[in-house]
């Protein structure tokens, strides 16, 4: 018979209403922090600087603060194309995380997102990889079908599920099981000169509604100024060429599968659908036979578009906020009347929804990035800090990281980023943050399949580039790209 | 009975010749114990890898397994990269790259080397300017190519169209039928120094007392070049030939950084398109059944080269 002690009563009362309330007020029970269906600039205008965080407490509850550890980090950091405000916040996270966790010593290593994948793949094959690792939104799915990757959820670190897209957790799931969390995510926008347009006798202060819109405008400010119209890049094996392309297929009801639809089966190719066609048209209309877009577009990157937008040089591309601030940071560098020609360009930057397909549908790709962590056989030294990468994982998603470490170019993965106060700070001081908050509804994530990287960097881009250079027709182009899909998802050679 | 005693004799003779190597051997212990870590090494990070490439050949590797769980398919790779279109289009890339880039490579620095080989005022400063592109880094020199290329605001676009030369700047590496030919252009302006310098060195050995006996036998220069010093420099020719042509098999660096094997495939070569199968497409498979038929080559070149070494150290030994 077992005997009831009082101070056992006691204690057992005293952890079961702890336990009541850390689940009613935790992130466990918790709704969405935000209301997704309210979605517009000025409700992301009235959440922001509505509620304070403390990053290093709320951390400090998944790893002690003195923890002593050690940690191997791989991140998808700065490239050349980011403003320099980003490089500041991510020399101040780190240096933020070693004075938090100052007895974690962590080793960090920066690789661009065009050489991660390639990097991160050959390390894992000699079970060389790191403790954990931030991804491109496209890669996860991959590693955590091969079963390199640890489950890891929102819920592990101190968050709750419903703190982050459900668009953005469907890219860190598989077979039901969640291996990542997002700590950034974003959506694009249309930029356009306003100066160029009404040279080109265009109205300045209205961007192409549709992409037949892009097409015409395109070529009439090509025609009329000799410059080109629509920054097009159609480069293989870079990150820059599905963003871009995508929301044109999606807009004209194309896609690789259905991945645009509600509820995405992934069964069937549809990139020689009538509609993909129509799009892949649009593109060979204006490198081909309108000579409207840059020539350099097989062989260019988005930051190749950058100074040739800058210099007065094209009228039109797709990218973040932050090429406004890049285009400030690229200004600052011009000399004598090239820095004039420049804030005339910045003056006459303008920023718009992207354009919708003929039925009026409007896309843009849902991108952004997660953060993992690996299975101690595939690490060198077989081991893994758990502690120690949990530490940094609740920091980077934490609402103030996620927001600072996405301030100028994307948006934070956790929603309570939102209500921050440098969230507030971030509308006051990013030029046309308002137009990709809008955006964010219209994104459609990539297929969360292993094989959307080599679809999406190689199998798209060479669909593009067998048409632009008339390699093939556009219908040949089309049909040899769905069959390579098809091929692929046959688990082909 | 002398059917029984040749085979015995025989026998005999075998083993008295392994006996014989044996005790060579052990007599020379201590050379093959100096060797012994070098050899360790080289079948470490040689030996393995080729065995491991051979085997990974005859596997699949489809993009949502990992490596251990590759499928075996016996030839099936190799039948796969010999029925595909876009292997004929590599290696046709590749033969025009490897061949291009060799020839004019050898005769641009020859030349050079010729024209050095006189002594004139200024001769070591110019020397050491033409090997400029041969030192720097290939990495940094792809890029410089790739904006002086550039196909919107390149340099050599911006100078034609302001003299008027041309109304918009020329295509040169996004278009297919011109990005072969300037990349390989930038291949030879960065390795005709290498074929410079073995030349002058092989340009160093030709007996001067030949070559003035000859110009008294009433021997003009191209005849003095054409019977004295070229047959001099047959095997140094051989040899630059043979080293070009490996390099120019297993380059990377240059179409990698400057175009990606693109546009269209247009600049692919068997290395880079080895690379993208595998650490793009994670086709380790398909990747090293390439790999391996590359190796096969270079293997037949590598002959030759070491047949061509041979036949110098011969020649050397008999003069």
């Amino acid at each position: 018979m077992r005997r009831i002690t009082v101070g056992g009563a006691v204690l057992r009362g005293a952890v079961s209403t702890a336990l009541t309330i850390s689940l009613m007020s935790g992130s466990a029970l918790a709704a969405p922090p935000v209301d997704l269906s309210k979605w517009s600039p000025e409700y992301v205008r009235s959440i922001a600087g509505t509620q304070d965080f403390d990053t290093a407490g709320d951390c400090a509850k998944v790893t002690p603060l003195d923890y002593k550890g050690r940690l191997t980090f791989w991140y998808q950091g700065v490239f050349e194309g980011d403003p320099d405000l980003l490089r500041q916040y991510y020399k101040d996270f780190f240096a933020t995380f070693r004075k938090t966790y100052p007895n974690i010593q962590l080793e960090e290593q920066a690789l661009t997102y065009n050489d991660l994948l390639d990097k991160f793949r050959t390390a894992l094959l000699g079970n060389a990889a790191p403790m954990a690792v931030r991804l491109q939104i496209l890669g996860g799915t991959e590693f955590a079908s091969k079963g390199y990757l640890q489950p890891l959820k929102p819920e592990d670190v101190g968050y709750s599920t419903e703190d982050f897209w459900p668009g953005a957790m469907k890219a860190v799931t598989w077979d039901g099981v969640t291996y990542g969390i997002p700590t950034n995510n974003e959506t694009m926008a249309f930029i356009w000169n306003a100066d160029i347009f009404k040279r080109a006798g265009l109205d300045p202060n209205k961007p192409p509604a549709t992409w037949d819109d892009v097409v015409k405008y395109s070529k009439q400010i090509h025609d009329k100024l000799g410059i080109a119209g629509y920054g097009l890049v159609a480069r293989k094996n870079a990150g820059n060429t599905p963003y871009r392309f995508m929301p044109q297929l999606w807009a004209y009801g194309g896609g690789v599968f259905d991945e645009a639809a509600p509820n995405p089966t992934y069964k069937e190719v549809q990139l020689n659908s009538p509609q993909s066609k129509a799009a892949l048209q649009a593109s060979y209309d204006m490198y081909v036979r309108d000579k409207s877009v840059p020539v350099s577009a097989l062989t260019n990157q988005q930051a190749d578009n950058q100074p040739l937008f800058l210099a007065g040089q094209l009228g039109m591309m797709i990218s973040h906020p932050s090429d406004y601030n890049v285009m400030l940071d690229l200004q600052k560098k011009a000399t004598g009347t090239d820095k004039d020609k420049a804030q005339t360009v910045i003056d006459n930057m303008r920023y718009g929804l992207i354009p919708t397909g003929p039925d009026g549908k409007r896309a843009v790709v849902f991108g952004g990035s997660n953060i993992h962590i690996l299975k101690p056989e595939y690490v060198e030294g077989g081991k893994v800090d758990e502690p120690a990468a949990k530490a940094i994982i609740c920091m980077w998603t934490s609402p103030e990281w996620s927001l600072k470490m996405a301030y100028a170019g994307s948006n934070p993965g956790n929603l309570n980023g939102f209500k921050t106060k440098w969230m507030k700070e971030r509308l006051d001081s990013i030029k046309f943050l308002d137009v990709t908050t809008s955006m964010l509804p219209y994104g459609i994530p990539f297929p969360a399949l292993p094989q959307s990287p080599e679809i999406m960097n190689i199998i798209v881009p060479d669909m593009l580039q067998n048409a632009l250079t008339g390699a093939m027709t556009v219908d040949q182009a089309a049909d040899d790209a769905a069959k390579k899909v098809k091929d692929l998802m046959g688990g082909g050679l | 009975m002398t059917i029984v005693s040749g085979k015995a004799d025989a026998r005999r003779r075998l083993q008295s010749a392994r006996s014989d190597v044996l005790r060579k051997m052990w007599e020379h212990r201590a050379d093959y114990a100096y060797v012994l870590p070098a050899i360790a090494v080289m079948l470490i990070v040689i030996a393995y890898p080729i065995y491991y490439t051979i085997e990974l050949s005859f596997f699949n590797t489809p993009p949502g397994l990992q490596l251990r769980d590759k499928i075996f398919v016996g030839f099936n790779n190799y039948t796969a990269i010999l029925t595909s279109g876009v292997f004929w289009q590599v290696t046709f890339n590749t033969l025009i790259w490897t061949v291009a880039s060799t020839f004019f490579s050898f005769v641009l620095g020859f030349a050079a080397a010729l024209a050095l080989h006189r002594d004139f005022v200024g001769r070591g400063v110019l020397r050491a300017i033409l090997i400029i592109p041969w030192v720097i880094s290939a990495v940094a020199a792809s890029y410089i190519w790739k904006w002086i290329y550039h196909s919107d605001f390149g340099i050599i676009g911006a100078i034609l169209v302001e003299l008027g030369w041309a109304e918009r700047p020329p295509n040169f590496i996004d278009s297919v039928s011109t990005v072969l030919p300037s990349l390989i252009v930038v291949n030879i302006w960065r390795e005709f120094p290498f074929a410079m310098i073995m030349m002058t060195a092989g340009l160093q050995t030709v007996p001067e007392q030949l070559l003035r006996a000859a110009k008294v036998d009433g021997a003009n220069a191209w005849q003095r070049f054409w019977h004295v010093t070229f047959p001099h420099l047959r095997n140094v020719s051989t040899v630059t030939i043979l080293l070009l042509a490996v390099a120019n098999f297993n380059s990377f660096i240059i179409p990698w950084i400057m175009t990606g094997g693109g546009p269209s495939n247009a600049s692919h070569i068997w290395i880079t398109h080895i690379y993208e199968l595998a650490f793009g497409r994670q086709r380790w498979g398909v990747a090293s059944a390439y790999s391996v038929l590359l190796f096969i080559i270079l293997m037949t070149l590598g002959y030759f080269y070491v047949r061509a070494l041979s036949g110098n150290e011969r020649k050397d030994g008999s003069a």
